[in-house]
């Protein structure tokens, strides 16, 4: 019975395709967590009126913890590692800039592509449940930058070799981030930069381009701080990592008058995004960057353990440009995946048709792309809306859509590593060959043969891909949840203890995208290169 | 001294950008291993790509050409509505793409052989150029581009743009700076004198 039901929905969900594709996620797999979310939400709903305080949540700075702690401690006050791992990351940068400008155009066989998108792309995202924004701290286009206009390897540079003047304040918000993030979108997808070598290497110049001229002009790091959109979404994702820069014993922080991590050293860099650690309750704008490490007299900054989702589920402030910017990341994560799907090409092909477009479509591309990333955030509002009526209007409109944005994060997140896992796990296969020969000496592009033994042999068991995704969707769904009920509570609402009818508009809304991003991941995906 | 040093900064960056050519991207081409043409496994450039009523591919042979190397490029053109092959003329042209470049001229016109047009070429210079297939259909004319580059790219374009701005606004920035700097200088000298005067 179980076995003919699976049946019937493989059939319905796969479709004969050309070329190669990765396989999607085996309807056993959905069914157990199709269950499972029923059986969360259920049992969600009946302790709805449970409210945690953030104050009783363990959080352990990692310089208590007695055999790792002082060597943690030596690494981040030191700041010979960082510019160590900054060096690095710059050489490797500087090889994909030549590898994609004086090497091979052949995608897959060139580390400009190879390991901008398929590895450093996928894994980047994947890297925040691990180390949070860490990234930021060795990102090259800021190192870069900072050698270029400070002329310094580490130490605070020279007051005259910026402008330092304060951002306007119509973009003092990530609009310009977003802005960036739906162009690199644009240029990922519809232009194909991830197919050409040639192309990577000019994006990646532009944005060192970009950077060095913010630097020069701007106070701070006002790239990192407004307009990255890397940063910005590492930025957002860092809010449920497992690991933040914290002060060690906030009573040293509550006494503080000089405020070293604020206004930097004589040789210490201040805090490029005009964070002060004794007050700081989310990680949104820290690049992890070290100087509060540095800086601080009482050595009383380091790195702290807390539970995956806490920061964003009970201390983060809802504000109007992260919420765009949170459904901005739901939205183009999951036109992501929509392009990779077999149909895809036929899709825009009927669309081109339709519309006269000619060419490389990239006029109807555009369209879907609008449309798509509109569509999650039309059927939110409307969501909000519903819950802004039910509860009476009490609370702005705008704030509920602000809070409630916080919700739905995780399943931008989730869904966004579990994707991004089939490239990793799948498509990363001959980057040992790649690495031999960077620039792609005398390479022919892939045989078939070739690409059928790499899509034959991921380095990851599907089995184990399989489970991954599912945890991921179901763990989304749980979190997303979780933050929704803590939110809802946070609102000024008469009665919000005791209605179950408060919690529909978002389970709803909740439901549906992980459900959308369930049927995504159960299709078969079209290899990138 | 200085001066000379900083207008050689900033007139050799802008003479490289200027010189060099600009490498145009218009359609990205797909490197791909075509089996079955005129040797058993050469690397082409293939595009597919949908205009008016018809899908058409287009892939030149090899994908990346030297000067004075023979190549060809192939079209199939084929109707979205019934997947009938296109039987006209087709003619091919191409054009110098390089900046302040209008070269152009006709490499020929083909006929239809086995559904595919052929049209060889072969390219004394390196450079960037654009091949133009154009044909006819229901009275309306058709025209692909397709860019073609002969010998390797010269990468000094993008790099030379980048060097240049960066070296641009860094100079900018510190000239201004370092004046600004002195006019605060000079404005507390001569407070300081004011005032040593009065006293």
């Amino acid at each position: 019975m179980i076995d003919t039901l699976l049946d019937y929905i493989n059939s319905f969900v796969y479709s004969t395709t050309e070329g190669m594709v990765h396989p999607g996620l085996a309807a056993e797999w959905v069914l157990t967590v199709i269950f499972l979310m029923f059986t969360i939400s259920v049992w969600k709903i009946s302790r709805h009126s449970s409210s945690i305080s953030s104050a009783k949540l363990p959080k352990i700075s990692i310089a208590k913890i007695s055999w790792l702690g002082g060597k943690i401690q030596l690494m981040i006050v030191k700041p010979w590692v960082l510019v160590s791992f900054r060096i690095i990351s710059a050489i490797v940068f500087v090889l994909v800039i030549t590898a994609g400008l004086f090497g091979t155009q052949i995608a897959e066989r060139s580390i400009a592509t190879t390991l901008t998108w398929t590895l450093w792309w996928s894994g980047v995202v994947i890297s925040v449940f691990f180390v949070g924004s860490a990234w930021c701290a060795i990102c090259p286009w800021d190192a870069i930058a900072t050698w270029l206009v400070r002329r310094r390897l580490w130490k605070r540079g020279d007051e005259l070799s910026s402008f330092n003047l304060r951002v306007p304040r119509a973009i003092r918000n990530i609009w310009p981030a977003l802005a960036m993030f739906i162009i690199l979108t644009w240029l990922e997808l519809g232009y194909g930069v991830t197919t050409s070598p040639y192309a990577t290497a000019l994006l990646a110049l532009f944005i060192v381009v970009l950077a060095t001229i913010s630097l020069a002009v701007f106070e701070r790091k006002a790239f990192c701080r407004y307009f990255c959109a890397v940063g910005r979404t590492l930025g957002a994702y860092g809010g449920m990592a497992p690991v933040a820069l914290r002060p060690i014993d906030e009573s040293v922080c509550q006494s503080c008058k000089t405020l070293e991590c604020f206004n930097g050293t004589k040789d210490i860099e201040p805090c490029p995004t005009h964070l002060v650690m004794g007050s700081i309750k989310q990680n949104t704008y820290c690049t992890s960057c070290g100087s509060c490490t540095q800086s601080c007299s009482h050595q009383n900054i380091n790195w702290q353990l807390r539970h995956v989702g806490d920061e964003i589920t009970y201390s983060s402030r809802p504000h109007w440009d992260e919420a765009w910017f949170i459904l901005g990341l739901l939205s183009l994560t999951i036109f992501h995946g929509v392009t990779m799907m077999p149909y895809w090409e036929d899709w825009m092909s009927n669309f081109a048709y339709l519309i006269g477009d000619s060419g490389q479509l990239l006029t109807s591309f555009s369209v879907a792309m609008f449309i798509a990333m509109f569509l999650p955030i039309v059927f939110y509002s409307i969501c909000v809306s519903w819950l802004h009526l039910i509860i009476g209007r009490q609370e702005e409109w705008r704030r509920i859509f602000s809070a409630m944005a916080l919700s739905v994060l995780p399943l931008a997140f989730t869904y966004h590593i579990a994707h991004n896992l089939s490239h990793l796990f799948r498509e990363s296969q001959g980057f040992l060959s790649v690495l031999k020969n960077p620039l792609g000496i005398d390479v022919q592009p892939l045989s078939m043969q070739e690409v059928h033994m790499r899509h034959m042999n991921p380095i990851v068991d599907d089995t184990i891909v399989f489970a991954l995704q599912a945890f991921l969707i179901l763990f989304g769904f749980w979190l997303g949840l979780r933050i929704f009920q803590q939110r809802l509570h946070s609102l000024d609402i008469p009665g919000k203890g005791s209605k179950k009818v408060f919690y529909l508009p978002l389970l709803l809304f909740i439901s549906v995208i992980s459900m959308v991003n369930m049927w995504l991941l159960m299709q078969p995906m079209i290899m990138r290169m | 001294m200085v001066y000379f040093k900083l207008k050689q900064l900033i007139v050799i960056p802008f003479l490289l950008v200027l010189t060099f050519n600009a490498i145009a991207h218009h359609v990205l081409g797909r490197p791909s291993y075509s089996l079955g043409e005129d040797s058993n496994t050469p690397p082409s450039m293939q595009v597919e790509t949908q205009l008016g009523e018809y899908y058409i591919t287009y892939m030149a042979f090899p994908a990346f050409p030297k000067p004075g190397e023979s190549g060809r490029v192939n079209l199939y053109a084929s109707r979205i509505d019934n997947g009938a092959p296109f039987d006209g003329k087709v003619i091919f042209k191409v054009r110098d793409d390089s900046m302040f470049s209008s070269k152009q001229e006709r490499l020929g016109i083909q006929d239809v052989d086995d559904g595919v047009y052929r049209q060889g070429f072969i390219f004394k210079e390196a450079g960037d150029y654009i091949i133009t297939a154009e044909f006819e259909s229901g009275g309306e004319p058709y025209i692909i581009d397709f860019p073609l580059r002969i010998g390797d790219p010269f990468p000094i374009g993008p790099l030379g743009i980048s060097i240049f701005v960066i070296a641009f606004v860094l100079i900018t920035v510190n000239i201004t700076q370092r004046k600004r700097l002195a006019r605060v200088k000079a404005t507390q000298h001569h407070s300081d004198k004011a005032s040593t005067s009065n006293n």
